[in-house]
């Protein structure tokens, strides 16, 4: 019990001393940051063999795995930030509001007490914005969206929380194992509210805007802390308990869920295709696979569940590599225009192998991590068509085919980055040991968990915490380690031709053919130009018109209405005193008619 | 010595020895109006969880006049003294540009006097003079930079707020008609006997208007948003922070919970008022640039809160209602005071001509900081806890629909905060404001404050939770006793 109670407040206490450390003195918030995130990660180490239930909080099989996650994610990106935060003037409140965050992150994982989630999960959206503040005065409008429509989410899952009280349930997340069935119109209502929330955290569409422009605004790693990880794994931890622990799921509910995974996964990775920027292409990825983790939760049977929380990891640590790659980039090269960058891949050799293991990982190429999970999402679907369900294929095409999209578009990255022609001439370095550490550990966990996904992530994390998934429901259809090994031998084999075929002079001149011209200066093959046919395509061109001018952004069109009903009050305000005092009148004249009604 | 005709007395002396006094000595208003309200402050934090009857005179109620001091009381008091303390402080160094300090002040105890008066008073007439010194110091206050746009404002105030102090007369007239007798306790006992008739129906519409009014409810509201941006930075803060709940909120609850006693139908209006109020307001602020005119229309969207809270008439709903009075007095007059000093720093409080002002004015932005997110209802500070109070309240009583209200305008609350948050202060740096400073120390001294007052204030509901911590400041709980006991008040004040 200390131990939770440890593991929250020692790094929102860090926190606060951080903020009170005297701007003057450099160093110390780093240091502290450092420290107590390791201590916090060894601590939820340490509890992943305790179980505890009680009034206040909820350690379980989810749980557990959950803040795992936090404590290593927190740790990896304190160490990430000490190199590339360097040199910015407001260290102290960046350190300080990430440990607050990791803090409040466990705290709203690991309540069991309505209010004390509330508390932590609003108190998230406060650093949350507070965070991307620290891109400085050009972030300051990304900040400003993405805490409305967090913030707005809060408020509407204290209505949530609410009505589940007031229906006479208790205060608390998990009791006793007790479900709401969805057969009154409140319960259904409750159960929207809280997915809204979950929806808006994990940035599943319509709620998903304020990501992208946070990705371009904020610093990268508070993008990958926040946004690519934490977030999805509270948010998608906070769907997945409301649906397995709070409410008993039906169909109808399930395929709301499905309906707002399969748009998701497509709408986001259509948009991903034509962006020009690295850091805001990875948002959209960012948003996309979102999709996959509600469409498995959709599902509502075992594998699918497992499969869309199994996903949630592993998008969680691909992610966050694919981040802290762009990161790196950003560090070296000074910008994130994928017009301006090329031929990196010589230069950072280590970031360029991690990035694309994270990359093949996030297309779900076996044999890394993101296929397996895919993968069981797959299952699910398919299991949900053998249960009579008549639109599981169209769940499966649109799975499979942001799958496809989700490579292309890391095609075209990777050419853009670090394949292609440098267009400027210096040449960058390799980022510092304390920078690759982390790239390296997660590329790594990309492999294990794909190449070892049985013996490791599944049976340790995601099947304890699903009930009802044996073993055989799906290990008859795939075996990593053959897949694997294939793949390996293909490595091979292809890193013979290579070696025998003596590349090394064509790939030090690496200027296209192009039917023998002269390639001018200015027509350099970026990867930008990819898929523009894509654009001009007849539908898709009004579309991706539409969505140039945001009228798919719930927080633009929003402002649209909402003025439109100001202006009209406006105009009625208009200062003469005259009809000012006729309101009043009017006011009391309709009074005295309710009031001698009310008393008839 | 009894302590409770002294919340009057005490302001009301001091502002008549102030002018006196001024001539001579230069400094003599700063010490004097600080002194007095910091000695009210200590004197209402001295009052807490006590009740007591005062009669003037000793002669006893029904005869005498009484003032009443119950929990409702200590809760408005402890509010009132508090925030004037809070800008007395704010005025040392702010008010140096005005011309006459010596005749602020004197309004400004004036004001405090009637406001005090008014939350203590056990007679309708005596109710209505206190509410009306007030009223006029305030019409004086709102107009005292005499440029042409505050005079409007002022005498915008000033014919509207005269209609409902007429209207609120009338009704103790008709009152006093019918019943017979002035006192308040008196009131009540002989219509729990004798029932409701239809002059007394019209006497409740009259004073439903005329407090609304006061109290800045749709569609009673039109001249706040002239008048509370007009004022000088901390008059602005009294008059949002405290006086419309001194002279609206409290008045409406204690006669129509204490006096007349509640029937659904007053519930029901009240709700509607409330919730209707919440949401105009919120969205008409969402709309301005002009950063006190925003604070101002956020003011009449709390006030619906409050008045929503109390208008559901269950416990749960008046403790949500009443925490949020008290929260909403020290982050609004919180906020107008950061307005207040962004205008002494740069002269403007456009929040398109600012930007910036972080890192110029960190203490500023820290504050408001804390204000807006107070206001907003982001955990944990103290708005967070009454909002959640009040949507829970709705949903209690079985009205969806309210909380679903209450919802929608917090959200549109954040969005509008978040727009003062990055317009004023975290965009980029205008050339223009590259030589400011921050305000002197003593206005940042007044802004800490209340700003650590939005953080810990969540303790308030500690006692209530029966935990054994905090008890000896349990403020809501009796104020809630007070207004759930209803027209028991006679029995306590006659005995």
């Amino acid at each position: 019990m200390s131990l939770i109670i440890y593991s929250i407040t020692l790094s929102i206490l860090a926190g606060l001393m951080c903020l009170l450390v005297p701007r003057k003195i450099k160093g110390v918030a780093e240091t502290l940051s450092v420290i107590v995130s390791l201590i916090t990660f060894v601590i939820t180490v340490k509890l992943f063999n305790v179980e505890i239930i009680s009034g206040l909080f909820l350690l379980d099989k989810l749980s557990r795995f959950i803040i795992l996650g936090i404590g290593l994610f927190g740790f990896l990106i304190a160490l990430y930030s000490l190199k590339y935060m360097s040199g910015r003037n407001n260290l102290r409140d960046y350190y300080a509001y990430l440990m607050i965050t990791i803090g409040a992150s466990i705290g709203a994982v690991l309540s069991n007490h309505f209010i004390l989630l509330l508390v932590f999960w609003g108190v998230l959206g406060l650093t949350l914005y507070m965070l991307i503040n620290i891109g400085g005065p050009d972030a300051s409008a990304a900040a400003k969206k993405a805490f409305v429509i967090i913030g707005g989410s809060d408020v509407i899952m204290i209505l949530g929380l609410a009505i589940i009280w007031g229906m006479g349930r208790s205060y608390l997340v998990i009791e006793n194992g007790i479900r709401i069935s969805m057969n009154s119109g409140m319960a259904i209502l409750a159960f929207i509210c809280l997915a809204i929330a979950a929806f808006a955290k994990a940035g599943a569409m319509p709620l998903h805007t304020w990501i992208p422009d946070c990705a371009e605004k904020a610093p990268v790693p508070v993008t990958a802390f926040l946004p690519a990880s934490l977030d999805k794994l509270v948010g998608i931890y906070f769907l997945g308990r409301i649906s397995m622990n709070m409410f008993e799921m039906n169909k109808a509910m399930g395929n709301m869920l499905l309906i707002i995974g399969a748009i998701t996964i497509v709408a986001a990775v259509m948009m991903a295709l034509v962006q020009h920027d690295f850091k805001k292409l990875l948002g959209y990825h960012a948003i996309s696979q979102v999709g996959y983790m509600i469409l498995g939760i959709g599902t509502g049977n075992p594998i699918g569940i497992a499969g869309g929380l199994f996903h949630m990891l592993n998008n969680v640590i691909y992610k966050s590599c694919l981040f802290l790659g762009c990161g790196a980039v950003e560090k070296k090269t000074k910008t994130t225009d994928l017009d301006k960058l090329g031929g990196l891949a010589r230069f950072m050799p280590v970031t360029f192998v991690t990035f694309v293991i994270a990359a093949l990982a996030i297309s779900g190429v076996p044999p890394f991590n993101g296929f397996v999970s895919k993968w069981m999402i797959y299952q699910g679907i398919i299991e949900l068509g053998k249960d009579g369900s008549k639109m599981w294929l169209v769940w499966m095409v649109a799975a499979m085919f942001g799958s496809a999209l989700t490579l292309a578009s890391f095609m075209k990255l990777i050419h853009a980055v670090f394949l292609g022609q440098r267009e400027e001439k210096e040449k960058p370095k390799e980022v510092s040991f304390i920078m690759w550490l982390p790239m390296v550990v997660l590329a790594a966990l990309c492999v294990i968990f794909g190449v070892a996904a049985f013996q490791v992530p599944l049976k340790n994390f995601i099947l304890p915490a699903v009930p009802g998934v044996t073993g055989d429901s799906f290990t008859g259809l795939f075996s990593p380690g053959l897949v694997t090994l294939m793949l390996l031998l293909g490595i091979i084999l292809g890193l013979i031709i290579y070696l025998l075929s003596n590349l090394k002079g064509i790939r030090e001149d690496s200027t296209p053919y192009i039917g023998g011209e002269i390639l001018p200066e200015e027509s350099r093959v970026t990867g930008v130009d990819f898929y523009r046919t894509v654009q001009d395509f007849g539908i898709f061109k009004r579309i991706y018109g539409l969505a140039e001018k945001k009228m798919f952004d719930i927080y633009e069109v929003g402002k649209i209405v909402l003025f439109y009903i100001i202006d009209i009050l406006k105009h009625m305000h208009s200062g003469l005193l005259s009809s000012y005092v006729s309101w009043v009148i009017a006011g009391v004249l309709i009074l005295l008619v309710v009031l001698m009604k009310g008393s008839m | 010595m009894n302590i409770i005709p002294l919340f009057v007395a005490l302001p009301l002396a001091v502002a008549f020895i102030i002018p006196m006094l001024s001539r001579k000595f230069k400094w003599f208003p700063d010490i004097a109006g600080n002194i007095t309200t910091l000695i009210l402050a200590g004197m209402s934090f001295s009052v807490i969880g006590k009740t007591g009857i005062y009669s003037m005179g000793a002669w006893e109620a029904p005869i005498g006049i009484v003032m009443v001091l119950d929990g409702l009381s200590v809760l408005l008091l402890i509010a009132v003294n508090v925030i004037a303390f809070a800008s007395t402080l704010f005025s040392v160094n702010y008010m140096d540009r005005y011309t006459s300090k010596l005749r602020y002040y004197s309004l400004f105890l004036l004001m405090v006097a009637g406001m005090n008066g008014v939350v203590l008073s056990g007679d309708l007439f005596n109710l209505y003079v206190f509410l009306e010194i007030a009223s006029v110091a305030s019409y004086a206050l709102v107009g005292f930079g005499c440029e042409h746009e505050e005079i409007e404002a002022s005498f915008k105030y000033l014919v509207l707020g005269t209609v409902a102090s007429a209207f609120i007369l009338l009704g103790i007239g008709i009152t006093y008609g019918s019943i017979g007798s002035l006192n308040m306790a008196q009131v009540s006992e002989q219509i729990s006997l004798s029932g409701m008739n239809n002059a007394l129906l019209f006497a409740v519409a009259l004073f439903i208007m005329g407090f609304g009014l006061k109290a800045a409810l749709v569609p009673f509201h039109a001249w706040l948003p002239d008048a509370h941006p007009s004022a000088p930075a901390p008059i602005s803060s009294m008059l949002s922070g405290v006086l419309i709940k001194a002279l609206g909120i409290y008045t409406l609850a204690r006669i129509l919970f204490n006096v007349i006693g509640v029937t659904d139908t007053i519930l029901n209006i009240l709700m509607v008022l409330g919730a209707v109020s919440m949401v105009i307001g919120v969205l008409l602020a969402l709309g301005q640039w002009d950063f006190k005119r925003l604070l101002a229309y956020h003011s009449i969207s709390q006030v619906g809160y409050i008045i929503l809270g109390i208008g559901l008439g269950t416990p749960l709903g008046i403790l949500g209602g009443l925490f949020h009075l008290i929260n909403h007095s020290v982050f609004k007059s919180l906020l107008f005071l950061n307005a207040g000093a962004i205008e002494y720093s740069t002269g403007t409080r456009q929040l398109d001509e600012l930007g910036g002002m972080k890192e110029k004015m960190p203490v500023t932005g820290g504050t408001s900081l804390v204000a807006s997110m107070s206001i907003a209802g982001i955990p944990p500070f103290n708005g967070f806890w009454s909002k959640l109070i009040i949507i829970a309240a709705c949903i209690q009583a079985g009205r969806p629909v309210f909380a679903a209200l209450a919802v929608f305008a917090s959200i549109l609350t954040l969005a509008s905060f978040l727009k003062v948050q990055k317009y004023a202060f975290f965009d980029k740096l205008k050339d223009k404001w590259k030589d400011i400073e921050e305000v002197p120390v003593l206005m940042r001294l007044s802004m800490v404050l209340l700003a650590l007052l939005c953080i810990v204030m969540c303790v308030l509901l500690l006692p209530l939770l029966n935990t054994g911590l905090f008890d000896n400041i349990d403020i809501l709980g009796p104020a809630v006793d007070a207004l759930m006991k209803g027209t028991a008040y006679a029995v306590r004040v006659l005995g």
